[in-house]
């Protein structure tokens, strides 16, 4: 299938900051997170892809387009969802989004009937004739969401799109992305520094870090099964050394076992071995189980894992996990 | 036999409207393109300057602007219709520029800094770049909006003064001379707009504050005129010196289009018409270098 963004040796020198630093990545269909500290180079990485700025050095191109060369032809084909909450606070909701439905190339009649449709989309169908300043900061982002969507692209960049939302509403708007995808085909790329919701709804990571590529791949392969069991126990007033008593079990079965509180990640041996050594080491010592699955990795552990490397994660399957020091 | 169709109970008449349910769809049909895009900032730059679609306390001074533009030709025309010929003769189309010239360059200070900086300010800027405009089809946008919004005021008072004049049996006789008067009409007023379009685009984008860019139009043009006073009647250098008069120098420019020799007749022609070129050529060139250093990132 052919990648959404794929670039090569890409190089963003701004004065003084190296803001991307010779990135290789391909980007394939799907809902993709983007997804780094602040300062990584996301923000950077967009607009190159958007073509508002030049890479210093190094190749981009987007849905098969190069964005500095064939920018107008490229963007009319793009959504974008800015980060910055600044909105032109006198317009309407409506306004906004079918005047940028226009600009995009709709004509005026499929453009009013589209900003609305886009605003009944993200939610904002009742609220659709209210002025952008006296929206919260909510209804604003949906609204960048609606404006994004509303001229039909093929792919739409949102900039922390949930950024400034409580859980409530960031539970909304990450449910209504994926329905845009899902539903309508239209592939997502959204930046984000919270990498669970990152987890949640993307198909997709490109992880950076100070300008450089952490990490690349489907979030299967990235997040998934890791390797390992993990067990939590629950704490039993009779038997106050249980779980020091299953924990050596498993050492002594040749299993590793690393514990947090009264949950016990164990590995160090193929996994249907574990869970039979586990459940053995668990009833003779008395303990009570309240859970026993597979060690799932999380992207958290891209950034913070055991040795606070991307590198230190085993290597999945096939998505390619590029060290942080790319010598 | 009974007719079964005849039997039917008569249908009510059916409306011609229906029910179209629909919700987002996909939409495969015309894009109007950079032409497109163009039209369509730039229409809507002009509603937000005159206030239209705005709250009631944005339409104010645009509207006052406006009104205040067209009170002469009204008064004119009424003075032609109302008191018999010869008596009192009306101003030239020329000299009709001198009683609104205030009034245009206020506009003009008004129209630039809405119309730019406000992109700036409110995040519209890094929107647009987001759609096929790039900067320079963003800018041309931008020059035709207010371009066309200060034609309201260059272009229109005149021509309602032809045309008051014409249904007075006062204005040019015959068809051919009638022309000739509209084409000088147009082309004063889109010469008048397009140097004052590039001067003020000019102050507008080097500030973020509406309020500075429009000081600083108007604080240009109103020192012009005291500066090249100075240099040639106080300091007695060359009369090419008034043409730093960048007050002055559209309107100068009109009375040559009229074939009238204007207040500064001792300077030619042709430096009238170079320098209004370089104000107008020289703005846009300020515009265009700023806005190629802007760093639009997000």
């Amino acid at each position: 299938m052919t990648p959404i963004i794929q670039t090569q040796g890409l190089v963003m020198q701004f004065p003084g900051t190296l803001a991307l630093d010779r990135l290789d990545l391909t980007i394939p269909a799907g809902v993709t997170g983007l997804v780094g500290a602040n300062g990584a180079g996301k923000t950077t990485l967009i607009s190159l892809a958007l073509g508002l700025l030049k890479p210093t050095t190094g190749t981009i191109r987007v849905l098969e387009l190069d964005p500095g060369a064939q920018g107008p032809q490229l963007r009319a084909q793009i959504g974008y969802g800015p980060e910055r909450n600044l909105l032109p606070d006198d317009l309407r909701a409506y306004d906004f989004v079918r005047h940028l439905a226009e600009v995009k190339g709709l004509p005026r009649d499929e453009a009013r009937t589209r900003a609305s449709d886009s605003l009944y989309l993200v939610g904002l169908g009742e609220e659709r004739f209210r002025a952008l300043g006296t929206m919260s900061t909510g209804q604003r982002q949906r609204v960048k969401l609606a404006q994004a969507i509303a001229a039909d692209p093929r792919f739409i960049v949102l900039d922390e799109p949930t950024d400034g939302l409580d859980p409530v509403q960031r539970d909304e708007m990450l449910n209504i992305i994926v329905q845009i995808n899902r539903n309508f085909g239209i592939d997502v790329m959204l930046s984000s520094h919270v990498l669970e919701e990152v987890e949640r709804i993307c198909d997709n990571v490109v992880a950076l870090d100070e300008g450089r590529l952490v990490a690349q791949g489907s979030m299967i392969e990235l997040a998934g099964a890791s390797g390992g069991i993990e067990l939590e126990l629950v704490d039993v007033a009779d038997r106050p050394h249980a779980i020091d008593e299953v924990i050596g079990s498993l050492v002594a079965s040749g299993a590793t076992v690393e514990r947090t509180g009264f949950v016990l990640a164990v590995g160090g041996r193929p996994d249907d071995e574990l869970f039979d050594i586990a459940g053995a080491a668990v009833a003779a010592a008395g303990a009570r189980l309240r859970r026993l699955g597979q060690r799932r990795r999380t992207l958290d552990d891209l950034f913070t894992g055991e040795s606070g490397s991307a590198a230190s994660i085993d290597p999945p399957t096939s998505a390619a996990l590029i060290d942080g020091n790319p010598s | 036999m009974t007719d079964l169709a005849s039997a039917e109970p008569p249908q009510p008449e059916r409306a011609a409207a229906s029910i179209v349910a629909r919700g987002f769809q996909r939409y495969d049909g015309e894009r109007s393109g950079v032409a497109g895009a163009i039209r369509s900032v730039a229409w809507q730059s002009i509603r937000a300057t005159l206030g239209i679609g705005r709250a009631g306390r944005n339409k104010i001074f645009p509207v006052m602007s406006v009104a205040i533009s067209y009170v002469p030709a009204i008064v004119f025309i009424g003075i032609a219709v109302l008191i018999p010929s010869g008596i009192v003769d009306g101003p030239t189309y020329a000299e009709y520029y001198g009683f609104i010239t205030a009034a245009i360059v206020l506009f003009a200070a008004l129209v630039a800094p809405e119309v730019l900086v406000s992109d700036r300010r409110n995040g519209m800027l890094a929107l647009y770049l987001s759609t096929p405009l790039h900067r320079g089809t963003y800018l041309a946008s931008k020059v035709l909006a207010v371009g066309a919004t200060l034609g309201l005021v260059t272009l229109g008072p005149p021509v309602l003064v032809l045309l008051g004049y014409t249904f007075d049996g006062s204005g040019p006789d015959g068809l051919g001379n009638w022309l000739v008067v509209l084409v000088r009409i147009v082309v004063s007023g889109v010469a008048i707009s397009a140097a004052l379009t590039s001067i003020s685009m000019a102050a507008s984008c080097l500030t973020d504050r509406r309020a500075f860019a429009a000081i600083g139009v108007v604080l240009l043009v109103l020192a012009s005129p005291i500066l090249a006073s100075a240099l040639v009647d106080g300091a007695e250098l060359s009369v090419n010196w008034r043409l730093l008069d960048v007050f002055s120098m559209p309107f100068e420019l009109v009375f040559r289009i009229f074939g009238e020799p204007g207040n500064f007749p001792e300077v030619s022609t042709t430096a009238v018409l170079a320098v209004n070129i370089a104000w107008t050529a020289g703005g846009l060139a300020v515009v265009a270098w700023r806005y190629s250093r802007f760093v639009i990132s997000r």
